[in-house]
């Protein structure tokens, strides 16, 4: 018998154990292509599929750790770096965010999230608020952010995860912070990596496909 | 409970699975044919004359898991002996005891054999079936005493095994037992 904390527990396994969810139409199908009589209901097999599926979930979120599914080539900051630059290496790599970094031990995180809430004065503006307070007469509200540095703007402290946190803890930290990505950490509080909730659900439907 | 959330458990929940094919209705059929014969044939041929029985109603039941719906829990091999041995004791004791109230003996019998082989992780439908006819009799089966749990319970039952045993593993789409203990 299972104790109740190996349960998932997190929105995102029962999200999982919900988009793989099978009808009673499945089962009565699937049925029809196993020869012989089963002794079991088709509402009853699906219930026991979902336990076992839930259960199968909360395994493979255990098991799998951080570091087996992180980006280990982070794109990272210094405190001192100008926002311009920050801004710079954001557009030519292609990410909405970047690991600030204090000799080697991360320090904070800048997303563009956090660019639109310093525009909009603590507020979270949009995109095209901003474009259209540019074309309007108030000047570019870009401009003041050219003297400011990166420690200056970056969200801190960094919400990060050991490298051998198994996922399930991942997850429940993206849930508990309402955030998209975690810095991943090694023993010694170094940056490791970087993980996003898009490489938790591929790592665990990748995995399950390899299974 | 509310009245409403009881009547509302009365709604169906699911479908009736699909219909197996003609060819497993077949096997179902070949099977329940050649497993009944053994069993009866050893009754009508071999033990007439004799105080011993061979075919009991509970069979038929033993038939219809064993040869039609082999992939049951309840119709593996230690369901289908412990149920009938179990089950074949628990009916001759009830009958010894309380035949004085036949009605008594055969709801005890009965319902003394689900729960006993519940425990022992061997519930088999047709036991319940075995423990009543110890009860119900005829008067040969009386005279049996606890021998009618090994003969014919037991050992019908194993006749009956044989038989499932051998021809349900002729058919390609078919696999028994799931396990044997």
């Amino acid at each position: 018998m299972k104790e109740p904390e190996d349960q998932p527990k997190n929105d995102l396994c029962r999200g999982l154990a919900q988009l793989l969810e099978i009808t009673d139409d499945d089962v009565v199908t699937a049925m029809r292509d196993l020869p012989g009589y089963l002794d079991i209901t088709p509402g009853d097999f699906r219930e026991l599929y979902e336990h076992a599926y839930a259960y199968a979930v909360s395994r493979l979120t255990h098991n799998l750790h951080a570091s087996q599914v992180m980006v280990r080539d982070v794109v990272s900051v210094g405190p001192a770096t100008p926002l311009t630059e920050v801004a710079e290496t954001m557009a030519r790599a292609a990410i909405s965010g970047v690991v600030v970094v204090d000799e080697g031990r991360p320090v904070g995180v800048i997303s563009e999230r956090d660019f639109l809430s310093r525009l909009g004065g603590g507020r979270q503006v949009s995109f095209m608020e901003i474009i259209a307070g540019c074309l309007g007469s108030k000047g570019c509200a870009v401009v003041p952010l050219k003297e400011e540095r990166a420690e200056e703007l970056m969200s801190s402290p960094v919400v990060s995860v050991g490298e051998r946190e198994p996922l399930c803890v991942v997850a429940d930290r993206f849930h508990d912070h309402k955030i998209n990505r975690v810095v991943v950490v090694d023993d010694g509080g170094r940056l490791a990596g970087i993980l996003t909730r898009h490489d938790l659900v591929r790592a665990i439907f990748g995995t399950v496909e390899a299974i | 409970m509310r009245l409403s959330d009881y009547l509302a458990k009365m709604r169906p929940t699911t479908t009736c699975p699909p219909r197996v094919s003609m060819v497993e209705i077949g096997w179902s059929w070949l099977g329940a044919f050649l497993g009944i014969a053994a069993v009866a044939f050893a009754n009508y041929r071999i033990l007439a004359g004799t105080d011993y029985v061979m075919v009991i109603g509970s069979f038929g039941a033993s038939a219809v898991l064993l040869y039609g719906a082999i992939k049951s829990p309840l119709a593996q091999p230690r369901n289908l002996i412990g149920g009938h041995v179990v089950s074949g004791v628990i009916g001759v004791a009830c009958y010894q005891l309380l035949h004085p109230w036949m009605w008594v003996a055969c709801a005890v019998a009965v319902a003394t054999a689900i729960a006993v082989m519940h425990a022992l992780r061997c519930l088999h439908p047709p036991g319940g079936a075995t423990a009543l006819i110890a009860v119900i009799g005829s008067g040969k089966i009386h005279a049996l005493g606890y021998l009618y749990a090994l003969i014919p319970a037991g050992l019908g039952a194993v006749v009956m095994l044989f038989v499932a045993v051998t021809v349900n593993n002729l058919a390609s789409t078919r696999r028994y037992p799931e396990y044997w203990w």
